[in-house]
């Protein structure tokens, strides 16, 4: 007869249900000690359920906790520049969503040199399909290059940036341990950067906290979002703020800066820059390419009462979008719910 | 009964066996290669120095001029034959040099460059050879990759607008009014065709890469103890100076955009010519 488990109180089955016991109690404590582990910072991406799928090659390169440690090392080096005096954290601050200092309406590079477009916001940058204003770069992993060989950046040639870091003390134990190899070169460089890149994730901002149903907007704030679904939205679109489009916003009628058309070669681009996301907005002034407005009031007036024609000059803005007072203040209300302080404060960030 | 089954046994055995050494000794496979003999219309094409002032080729705008850079980048080979043989050269890239696969840089200063072996081609007759002349969107979308691709290694990546220049050319000539810069000497021209994206509803947006394919004009054969070699010339005279661009020394003399390389770009397919194949 075949024994059932728990019908008869043999020896046998005594002896089973203590290990059966034994082997749960196991499993309770390494439940508990999983859990403990859990409430500490995780490394994994983890795309927010109302984001559009990541345009990132997680596939090539996976976050893990070695490469995101390494990659926000590197962030925070100076020895990525020429005289290693300018680390990406300089120009990218995280208090800022990873933006400039308001006073550097253009970045500062190695010896004191000026850039010429305003630093953007570090943020969602796994979900964007092309990078800078121009939309040049259309893979993350080629950003940082950029950032280093531009002479007004960090002006370092990529090949001093791996010579240094091969013979650096503590850098090819560290790639090491993230990738497993024992030499360091350029893809893994960048793809360190982008694991720490890829985690800014910023979608705990009030107005999200609102979406989900945990907290209230105020009546000016919701009378904001009314106003830009029905002003702004068409260009600042979805979860991200933006369409990912290159329009000419009527900030000018002469580029020195030609924009878009630097990578298009097309006259018509001239003077389109790239559809900023507007997440964390309140706190990246000033705006525009090229700084052009110190803050949202003027950004609004700007619309509102400031557009420039031109050729390319968005066919959306050729009577500018009107605005009373109090529709801009509300506006601004709403933007201002796109600030995300958890994310600005975000421990695993910091630079430890 | 169980004499029969054992028999039966044995002679499925047998004959599964046999035919297992049967596939094995149909499916065999060999090395076809690619050597690629870079000229300047008639002649040879050397490399001088950046510097060198000895302008040994000449333009139909009769502008002089010598070579101190030469390349481009090749992948995606696929081998056709006349009875439907097939062999794709796997392409892979990643972060190690070791995992880059099927992406080549055949560089006039490497001699080793300008010979692509292709290894496990199947056994068979083969009269065709396409190859992608630069490197496509499929591959740069994958991200930073090494080996060829590994800009510290000498890769030819544009950062600004990122992209690998699939065909590079530089030189001087006298009809070039470049002033010597840290980027290029006096005289200098310098051709890069780079551009790999197609977005549709920008027509500004330039791929320049492109699908080239030769006929061997014969069939060559490969097998275990055949590997056979097609010796296929790229003439710069053609690239430079060809039917749909001929760069006038005197204005273009730095081509550093996708949209000012596409005059170029239209020439390569005429640059490559299979010039034979031997078994």
């Amino acid at each position: 007869m075949a024994p059932v488990i728990g019908a008869t109180f043999s020896p046998f089955t005594m002896k089973k249900t203590l290990i059966i016991s034994a082997l749960a109690l196991v499993s309770v404590v390494m439940g508990c000690k999983k859990d403990e582990t859990e409430k500490g910072p995780s490394y994994e991406f983890r795309k927010p359920e109302n984001f559009p799928e990541p345009t990132y090659t997680f596939d090539n390169n996976p976050v893990t906790e070695a490469g995101f440690k390494l990659g926000k090392k590197l962030f925070f080096d100076p020895i990525l520049s020429v005289d290693n005096t300018v680390s990406c954290n300089n120009c990218h601050n995280q208090s800022l969503a990873f933006a400039d200092l308001p006073l550097h309406g253009f970045s500062k590079g190695v010896m004191e040199r000026q850039g010429t477009r305003n630093a953007p916001q570090l943020v969602n940058l796994a979900f964007m399909k092309e990078f800078f204003w121009d939309g040049g770069v259309t893979h993350l992993d080629f950003v940082p290059l950029n950032a280093i060989e531009a002479d007004f950046e960090m002006d370092e040639e990529i090949e001093n940036v791996i010579a240094k870091l091969n013979n650096h003390a503590e850098y090819p134990a560290l790639f090491k341990q993230a990738f497993g190899t024992d030499e360091i070169n350029t893809p893994l460089l960048l793809h360190a950067l982008a694991q720490f890149t890829t985690m800014m994730v910023s979608d705990n901002a009030p107005y999200d906290k609102y979406l989900r149903g945990d907290l209230a907007l105020s009546e000016q704030e919701l009378e904001g979002l009314h106003l830009f679904e029905q002003k702004c939205q068409s260009c600042h679109s979805g979860i991200l703020f933006t369409d990912g489009s290159y329009r000419n916003n009527g900030i000018d009628s002469v580029f020195t800066d030609i924009g878009r058309a630097r990578i298009t070669s097309f006259s018509g681009d001239i003077g389109k820059f790239r559809v900023p996301s507007l997440r964390n907005v309140g706190i990246t002034r000033p705006y525009m390419h090229n700084a052009k407005f110190a803050t949202l009031e003027d950004v609004l007036e700007h619309y509102a009462d400031g557009v420039i024609d031109a050729p390319s000059l968005d066919s959306s803005l050729k009577n500018g979008i009107p605005m009373t007072a109090e529709e801009k203040a509300a506006i601004i209300a709403f933007l201002k719910t796109l600030t995300d302080k958890e994310f600005t404060q975000d421990e695993r960030f910091f630079k430890g | 009964m169980k004499k029969f089954l054992f028999l039966t046994t044995l002679f499925f055995s047998i004959a599964l066996l046999s035919a297992c050494k049967k596939d094995e000794e149909k499916a065999t496979f060999g090395t076809f290669y690619l050597e690629f003999d870079n000229i300047v219309g008639d002649q040879d094409l050397t490399l001088v120095d950046a510097a060198n002032s000895d302008f040994k080729y000449a333009n139909s705008h009769d502008q002089n001029f010598n070579v101190s850079l030469l390349g481009y980048y090749i992948t995606n080979i696929k081998l056709e034959g006349p009875n439907g043989e097939v062999f794709v050269d796997p392409v892979a890239t990643g972060a190690a040099a070791a995992d880059v696969k099927g992406i080549y840089q055949v560089l006039e200063s490497i001699t080793a460059s300008q010979t692509i072996g292709l290894t496990n081609v199947p056994s068979g007759k083969y009269d065709k050879v396409t190859f992608t002349l630069g490197i496509p969107a499929d591959i740069v979308q994958e991200g930073a990759t090494g080996g060829v691709l590994d800009p510290a290694e000498g890769a030819w990546l544009w950062n600004w607008d990122a992209g690998y220049i699939g065909f590079t050319f530089e030189g001087r000539s006298p009809a070039s009014p470049v002033a010597a810069s840290q980027w290029n000497p006096e005289n200098s021209v310098q051709i890069h065709i780079g551009g790999w994206k197609d977005i549709t509803d920008n027509p500004m947006m330039v791929n320049n890469v492109k699908t080239i394919t030769l006929d061997f004009g014969t069939s060559v054969s490969v097998s275990e103890k055949l590997e056979p070699q097609a010796h296929i010339k790229m003439d710069l005279l053609e690239v430079i100076d060809g039917h749909h661009g001929s760069a006038d020394f005197t204005t273009t003399n730095a081509v550093h955009t996708p949209a000012g390389g596409t005059e170029f770009a239209e020439n390569l397919h005429s640059a490559f010519v299979v010039d034979h194949v031997h078994q």
